[in-house]
């Protein structure tokens, strides 16, 4: 055997590997943390409009031993979690009752389609002069952004149903509710998980914005305020929490569906 | 054993509108299956023979004439008939235990019941021990079989063949036509196939029945008085095999 294919035959070298987590991704983050320190410490950018990263962790220790910043987590966090809870459950229990009857689709379609086309935060101003600044308005609008992507994929689950699956359910004699149980809501699990995911991350980013057009707590408003009062670095510590919480929440609903999902097989990389 | 399992099929056709046209499926099929018979069905493509087993299953109930199952005429799907179709249509959401329980949905036994009768048709496909397997990590002749432990489970009085073993390799199909036997001498039941396999037919059946096509109908009975195990390449195999090639392909040509 000659070097040259000695070589090749050689696996490709691996970065280390933590308790099984390949830490490739982390190469990235690892270098714009390297980046960002460089820039303030060099004053590429005046500390006033980037403040470094020894500042802005000095910063969150300070909003969360003095400014009682998990209140405002926790009250960001609650209305995603509630928004999403009623978004979900109410798309998912139509969306199947639409899958199902094409009346009670031609019932809802042009009204869900025409609402769908107004963007939730456009719906706040009127939703807020009804129900106040408080909570419930974001919920409601933000429930609205998730419903829409769970209700279609839903729908479209459930229609992609396969005929030979329908088939089988009458040889064995299923009853209709045991057709639903059984076969067609199943069918529809892998794209319900899909939008499950994607509006879970979408309610995320729409509380910030929700926030900060109006209330006076949660992670949106203190970004906005801190802008306000040129805090920049309370600034950056919200927009990294907003970030981490981001990740944090993507990761956990692709766990919730690689286990849901378990009976899929998949391309996997 | 016991009565069940008789089928009667009196002067049954079946026509489709094809773009306005008239097409005659099925025309004037006649066909006695005794309880506990073994019978095949080949014929060429397009011949009708899978409409046939669509309208004994119940799939498709409208058709002229009378298909008589134990006396009573087929008017639906029931869990005295039992099917395996050419793919194993396995639910891909359930393990192997759940597809062959799914069968006892709507049967009259306790749960108990039921979970022993899943064990033991599993067990009487050999794949105790893949209970809780997912479709997807099972190979094609397995899941085939747990197509045949779902077909059985209810107990049916005649289970329905849709080229079941179609889809796998030549060394898995022989394997698995020597566990058909074998699990129909266990269990008894009237079983009906429908092949292309001309061989796997012979290899099976108390009677090969050939049909063939426009319209679909069947041309001729053969019965094959052979001792099991059946000699595939011995000379009376062979003689019986020469006859039904010469049916289909005599039709073949004049068509």
């Amino acid at each position: 055997m000659t070097v040259t294919t000695d070589l090749r035959m050689r696996p490709a070298p691996r970065l280390p590997r933590l308790r099984g987590v390949n830490l490739t991704g982390l190469l990235l983050p690892a270098l714009l943390l390297a980046l960002w320190q460089t820039a303030t410490s060099l004053e590429w950018v005046p500390p006033v409009f980037l403040p470094s990263p020894a500042a802005t962790a000095e910063a969150s220790w300070t909003m969360l031993t003095r400014q009682n910043l998990h209140l405002d987590f926790l009250a960001s966090i609650s209305i995603v979690a509630q928004a999403f809870v009623y978004g979900s459950v109410a798309a998912v229990a139509l969306g199947v009752a639409a899958g199902l009857s094409k009346r009670v689709e031609q019932f809802f379609g042009p009204t869900f389609d025409t609402i769908r086309h107004i963007p939730g935060i456009a719906w706040l101003p009127l939703i807020v002069l009804w129900l106040g600044i408080g909570a419930p308005a974001k919920v409601v609008v933000i429930a609205k952004s998730v419903f829409f992507p769970v209700f279609l994929n839903t729908l479209e689950g459930i229609r992609n149903a396969e005929k030979r699956h329908i088939e089988l359910a009458e040889v064995l004699t299923l009853t209709r509710w045991q057709l639903i149980r059984r076969v067609l809501v199943p069918s529809a699990i892998p794209s319900i998980m899909v939008s499950l995911r994607y509006s879970a991350g979408l309610a995320w980013a729409l509380v910030v914005v929700a926030e900060g057009l109006s209330g006076l707590e949660g992670i949106g408003f203190l970004i906005f305020r801190a802008q306000g009062l040129l805090l920049t670095d309370q600034l950056v510590v919200c927009m990294v929490i907003i970030g981490a919480v981001g990740f944090a929440i993507d990761r956990g609903m692709y766990l919730l569906q690689r286990h849901i999902l378990r009976w899929k097989q998949g391309f996997e990389g | 054993m016991s009565n069940r399992g008789t089928l009667d099929i009196r002067n049954v056709a079946k026509t489709y509108e094809v773009e306005g046209r008239q097409v005659n499926a099925l025309s004037g099929v006649n066909l006695h299956v005794a309880p506990g018979e073994f019978i095949s069905i080949v014929g060429p493509s397009g011949c009708g023979k899978s409409t046939l087993l669509r309208l004994i299953i119940g799939l498709d109930t409208g058709y002229q004439g009378d298909i008589l199952l134990d006396g009573h005429r087929i008017t639906g799907t029931s869990l005295d008939r039992g099917i395996v179709f050419q793919d194993h249509r396995l639910l891909p959401w359930l393990t192997l235990e759940q597809n062959v329980a799914l069968a006892l949905e709507n049967s009259r036994l306790s749960g108990a019941e039921r979970k022993s009768t899943v064990t033991d048709h599993i067990e009487l496909v050999g794949l105790s021990g893949f209970e809780s397997a997912w479709p997807h990590q099972l190979s094609g002749g397995m899941a085939q079989r747990a197509a045949i432990a779902r077909g059985l489970v209810g107990r049916p009085g005649i289970l329905l063949l849709d080229e079941p073993l179609g889809a796998l390799d030549a060394l898995t199909r022989l394997r698995l036509q020597e566990e058909l036997v074998r699990i129909w001498k266990a269990e008894g039941v009237t079983m009906i196939l429908v092949t292309h396999d001309v061989d796997e037919a012979i290899y099976l059946s108390d009677r090969v029945v050939v049909m063939n096509s426009t319209p679909g109908r069947i041309v001729d009975e053969i019965a094959v008085d052979l001792p099991r195990p059946r000699d595939r390449a011995g000379a009376e195999f062979s003689a019986i095999k020469r006859r039904v090639l010469s049916l289909m392909g005599e039709y073949a040509e004049a068509a």
